[in-house]
């Protein structure tokens, strides 16, 4: 029994003991999960912190190949070209053969003689372009009467071949090529005043257009050019006025482009110009050829025009039969010439229009002279958009009561180079109680496009 | 149709009307001719001759298309030669492009291997046509080089600027377009350009 005894203390002994390691392992253990279960965390955070560096952060060789694709987006001037090349040759359309433009001038204004704001005209022109060969070129003249309806000229319709560098075939209703304002000047945005000068407009000395064909060119030297108009037309027609019963006199040209020729006479004509030195223009105009009266002005009534030979009679009174009317002389010559320089510019123009007499017909007569000039200066102040404009001009006409002096003063604001305001003031002397001998404010703005 | 007949307008200004339709609808081309002129020739031309008549349309005023007719216009009614007008025209289209930023039209390599021309060079094929010889303008709104207080007393970097870019004086009816005109000048160029007018003109 005590040995039975003794077994057993002994193996409670060593199960205490061995109760007493197992509890001190327990331990460790859990310390050592806890231990491996921070670092776990640990890792992860230097993991995760790694990730991120990584991701935001690039190799040199990254850096280089960043560098070759910026250096090859870089667009230079010879990429833009050869992409606009290829555009210009990509599409039918981006370089047809014929082109389409619409150019033009227009103005509106005031008259202090009419007291009234008036439209002057709206003038587009057409431009019909096939390659550098050949082009057709209309301007029409549209206005607004008094009487609120409106009016269409066709100002001129040609078609111009260039025939090489220096020669241009001109055919249709053109501009006079006889002096500059009519041909170059008068459009409202290039006209310095509000107002053409005396003689240069309807009724005046100056041939306004014609129907026919013209050789147009210019040659270049070395510091000099020339330049040249020449041309053969149906030419103007003549207005007789009646002075007493059976005695008649010439009242005036109608040179505004006739599409028929109702003497058979043609007239020949042109302008030379040279430009010795920059800056200056010098030109000579003449025109030669026949015209006839197609028209008369009746003393009893002034306003009744017969034409009967053109089928458009008069309202009233007789008839008159002016098929056998006598082809008269007709003679033009003109000197112009202009200088510029850096803002400043003065121009002048002589026009000298000649009718002969006629022994034979209804309208014989003595011939009739008319006669006019203008200087013209200009400056554009410099820093400035204001223009200060003086002209004279001196219009002796063959019916007297259209003769006429005038000063013009005029100030200008460019508010553009080609949208200008215009103000004009006219100091004119002529027959007594007339328009012509009226003083007068012409307000105006201009706008060519 | 309605709108015509209400306001009574003749049968021809209907066929007017019409007509301007199309012409306004035109759109913007590229055409290949006429053959390229000489632009430094056509600046010049185009100084000397359009003031003959008119104050001097701004480049950018028409697109490229729009000055071939209006260039060929204007050979017509001026006498000018065939040349000439291509000359001028060569000049209009390339100095009627929007101004671009110095560094976004050329490579620094590009400035590096090209030959610059020098100020000189640059003015009398350039510039000499508006600004003249002795640098006090031929054209209305060119400034005058030689005024002491004048344009050339501003800083390299605002004369850059706006030659690189174009500029428009306050009360200069017309503007000089970027670069003179001439898209192939380099900012060495343009440098060599100032130093040149700087020391030839200001007092």
């Amino acid at each position: 029994m005590k040995t039975i005894h003794t077994k057993r203390k002994i193996f409670l002994f060593t199960l205490s003991i061995l109760c007493t390691f197992s509890a001190s392992a327990d331990e460790k253990y859990e310390q050592l999960a806890n231990e491996v279960e921070a670092l776990k965390k640990q890792l992860e955070q230097v993991q995760s912190a790694l990730k991120e560096y990584q991701e935001e952060s690039i190799t040199k060789k990254e850096v280089q190949e960043l560098n070759q694709k910026l250096e090859e987006s870089v667009v230079t001037q010879d990429d833009v070209d050869e992409l606009e090349k290829q555009v210009a040759e990509a599409g039918e359309w981006n370089s047809p053969n014929t082109l389409i433009h619409m150019a033009g001038y227009a103005n509106v204004g005031y008259a202090s003689d009419s007291e009234s704001y008036s439209i002057g005209s709206f003038s587009p022109i057409f431009h019909y372009q096939y390659r550098d060969k050949v082009m057709l070129e209309s301007e029409l003249e549209i206005k607004i009467d008094e009487d609120g309806s409106t009016d269409i000229a066709l100002e001129y319709l040609t078609i111009d071949y260039f025939l090489n560098d220096y020669v241009t075939v001109v055919a249709g209703k053109f501009l006079s090529p006889v002096g500059q304002f009519r041909q170059n000047i008068h459009p409202s945005w290039i006209n310095k005043l509000a107002s053409a000068p005396p003689g240069f407009g309807h009724d005046g000395a100056a041939p306004l257009s014609d129907v026919g064909f013209q050789l147009r060119g210019g040659f270049d030297f070395d510091n000099s050019s020339a330049n040249y108009a020449f041309y053969v037309s149906n030419g103007p027609r003549l207005i007789a006025a009646q002075e007493h019963d059976d005695e008649f006199e010439i009242d005036g040209i109608e040179a505004e482009g006739f599409s028929s020729d109702n003497d058979g006479k043609k007239t020949f004509g042109g302008r030379l110009g040279f430009l010795p030195f920059k800056g200056f223009e010098l030109g000579l105009s003449f025109a030669t050829g026949k015209a006839t009266v197609t028209e008369v002005e009746l003393e009893e009534d002034v306003h009744a025009f017969k034409s009967l030979a053109f089928g458009t009679p008069g309202d009233e009174g007789e008839e008159i039969d002016l098929h056998d009317e006598v082809a008269r002389d007709y003679d033009v010559f003109g000197i112009d010439f202009a200088y510029q320089n850096n803002g400043f510019e003065l121009r002048g123009e002589y026009l000298k229009s000649k009718v002969g007499a006629a022994d034979e017909g209804i309208t014989a007569s003595h011939g009739a002279t008319w006669e006019t000039w203008y200087t013209q200066g200009s400056y554009l102040i410099p820093n400035t958009r204001w223009e200060p404009v003086i002209r004279y001009s001196d219009f002796t006409s063959a019916t007297e009561s259209r003769s006429q002096q005038q000063w013009a003063l005029g100030m200008n604001y460019l508010f553009t180079n080609s949208f200008i305001g215009k103000a004009t003031y006219e100091f004119n002397d002529g027959a007594f109680d007339t328009n012509a001998d009226e003083d007068r404010w012409l307000l105006q703005l201009a706008y060519g496009f | 149709m309605k709108l015509f007949n209400q306001i009574n307008i003749e049968p021809s200004f209907k066929t007017l009307l019409f007509i301007a339709a199309l012409f306004i609808g035109s759109n913007s081309i590229a055409a290949d001719y006429p053959e390229k002129g000489d632009f430094q020739k056509g600046a010049k031309a185009w100084a000397e001759n359009c003031v003959r008549c008119h104050n001097l349309r701004d480049p950018k005023d028409l697109r490229d298309d729009q000055w071939i007719t209006t260039a060929f216009h204007m050979r017509v009614r001026a006498g000018l030669t065939g040349q000439k007008t291509r000359d001028i025209l060569t000049f209009l289209q390339e100095s009627n492009n929007p101004p671009r930023p110095i560094k976004a039209s050329i490579k620094c390599s590009d400035a590096e291997n090209k030959n610059s021309l020098t100020g000189q060079e640059v003015y009398e094929q350039t510039c000499i046509a508006c600004h003249g010889k002795d640098g006090k303008g031929t054209v209305p709104g060119a400034p005058d080089f030689t005024d002491s207080k004048g344009v050339l007393s501003q800083s390299d970097e605002v004369l850059m600027k706006h030659i690189a870019e174009g500029f428009k004086s306050k009360n200069s009816p017309m503007a000089m377009p970027a670069k003179g005109g001439n898209p192939l000048l380099t900012e060495t160029d343009l440098s060599n350009v100032i130093i040149y007018m700087k020391s030839e003109f200001k007092k």
